[in-house]
């Protein structure tokens, strides 16, 4: 999350993927960075216990959500660190 | 106590409690000027930063390691111990790699040798893990304190533990050395013997380990060496931890004429498991990018010949010096313990003195 966040400073485009187990964390860590509401997606937990096919089909499901924050841009008013 | 409002007391540990600013327990209100007694121990500047953690965008600095020294119970004699302790962390070096964020949920550990033992009453002896002693529980308590309130790292939140550990709650222990063989672990790190000093890295549990039956070293170096290598604490190719020996465990190994390099070096030895036992568990392999063990017909395993004969033992402990050996605990029975640490693998544990001023 911090990583994404930090590219869209650089100007890369960039969007963040967690599993759903980690949302709490992440959305808590786009807040500490300065950036309440910034976009990411999730996809369902676990990653580590799935096979190769089923880590493609994450992937494949996931792909229109990651097409549809790239193309957003920055959507959200960034607050930056005090 | 007849000029204390309890009431009010109450009050003011709730507040905390509404803040969030415990570990589940009460804790001890601070002012400034409480806080003022914490910084009068230290030379050292209230802003100076301990622990940088920049991408929280937070500093764990000698103030806020004050105020959650404090809050924990501590006395401020205890506080240049706890700066120490978080100077060992800075030099383990794990903390400040983010490993308070992660699934393991490791609570941090620390060992205290020197004389401030005694001035502060830090318990080596009997209990020697918990609980009954302050100074062991409110220092250990400090260091939690200061990792929830002063870096942030809030169970559920940012500290994302899957189930953690009891030992988060205080973990801190002093090497008994009266009752030892052998020199302290500070002593072997060149550390004098008017000076005190404080080890520290993060455990991932406390084992307990029922050895009464024998007075052959050997013996108790493979209980020893057994446990370190149990399947379930292997994550890494490789096994490391401190050996928590109770004296009478010690000196059986002194009186058989083993220095403590010696019972490093048999239980690192003896710190194999057979490959038939790796793959049991599917740990036979090691991932190609992260070097974590997993079975060998996982797409990510690195390429390993496979032993023709089953029982060929894999070297999981790769030096004595995965070992760290301290002494505690009370000289009555062979009860001893392992504490599982992710390092250090092929060296002394990082060692911090405490300053006093």
């Amino acid at each position: 999350m911090a990583d994404g966040i930090l590219l869209e400073r650089a100007g890369i485009p960039a969007v963040s993927l967690c599993t759903d187990a980690f949302k709490i964390t992440a959305e808590a860590m786009a807040n500490q960075m300065g950036f309440p509401g910034y976009q990411y997606v999730a996809v369902p937990h676990p990653v580590a216990s799935r096979t190769e096919k089923e880590i493609d089909e994450m992937a494949r499901d996931a792909l229109p959500n990651v097409i549809r924050v790239l193309s957003a841009g920055m959507t959200y008013q960034e607050v930056r660190p005090s | 106590m007849t000029d204390i409002d309890a009431a009010e007391a109450r009050r003011a540990i709730e507040h905390y409690y509404e803040q969030g600013w415990t570990d589940g327990l009460p804790v001890v209100p601070v002012t400034e000027s409480y806080l003022a007694d914490f910084l009068a121990t230290t030379g050292r500047d209230p802003d100076e930063v301990l622990i940088p953690m920049p991408h929280l965008n937070k500093n764990l600095t000698v103030r806020l390691a004050a105020i959650n020294a404090a809050l924990a119970g501590c006395l401020p004699e205890y506080f240049p111990v706890v700066l120490a302790g978080w100077d060992a962390f800075l030099a383990d070096g794990m903390v400040t790699r983010s490993i308070w964020q992660s699934t393991t949920g490791t609570a941090p550990f620390m060992v205290v040798y020197g004389p401030i033992r005694q001035r502060i009453g830090l318990n080596s002896r009997g209990n020697v893990w918990g609980s009954g002693f302050r100074a062991n529980a409110t220092i250990g308590r400090a260091i939690r304190l200061g990792a929830i309130n002063g870096l942030g790292l809030k169970p559920q939140v940012f500290d994302q533990a899957t189930q953690g550990t009891p030992a988060k709650y205080s973990c801190c222990i002093a090497e008994n050395e009266e009752d030892s063989p052998w020199p302290s672990l500070a002593a072997d790190a060149g550390i004098g013997p008017d000076d005190s000093a404080v080890t520290a890295t993060v455990i991932r549990s406390v084992l307990h380990i029922e050895a009464r039956h024998t007075t052959i070293p050997e013996q108790l170096a493979a209980e020893f060496a057994d446990s370190l290598c149990r399947t379930g604490a292997l994550v890494r190719p490789r096994a490391s931890g401190y050996v928590v020996l109770n004296p009478e465990h010690a000196r059986i190994f002194d009186k058989h004429g083993w220095s403590k390099a010696d019972v490093k070096a048999a239980i690192a030895e003896q710190g194999w498991r057979s490959y038939r036992d790796l793959a049991r568990t599917g740990k036979e392999a090691i991932a190609g990018g992260t070097g974590w063990r997993l079975p060998a017909n996982h797409p990510d395993a690195a390429p390993q010949e496979t032993p023709d004969d089953p029982h060929t033992p894999v070297q999981l402990i790769g030096s004595p010096d995965a070992v760290h050996i301290v002494v505690a605990g009370a000289p009555n029975a062979g009860v001893s313990s392992i504490v599982e640490t992710f390092g250090p693998f092929d060296r002394a544990p990082a060692i911090a003195k405490v300053e006093e001023k």
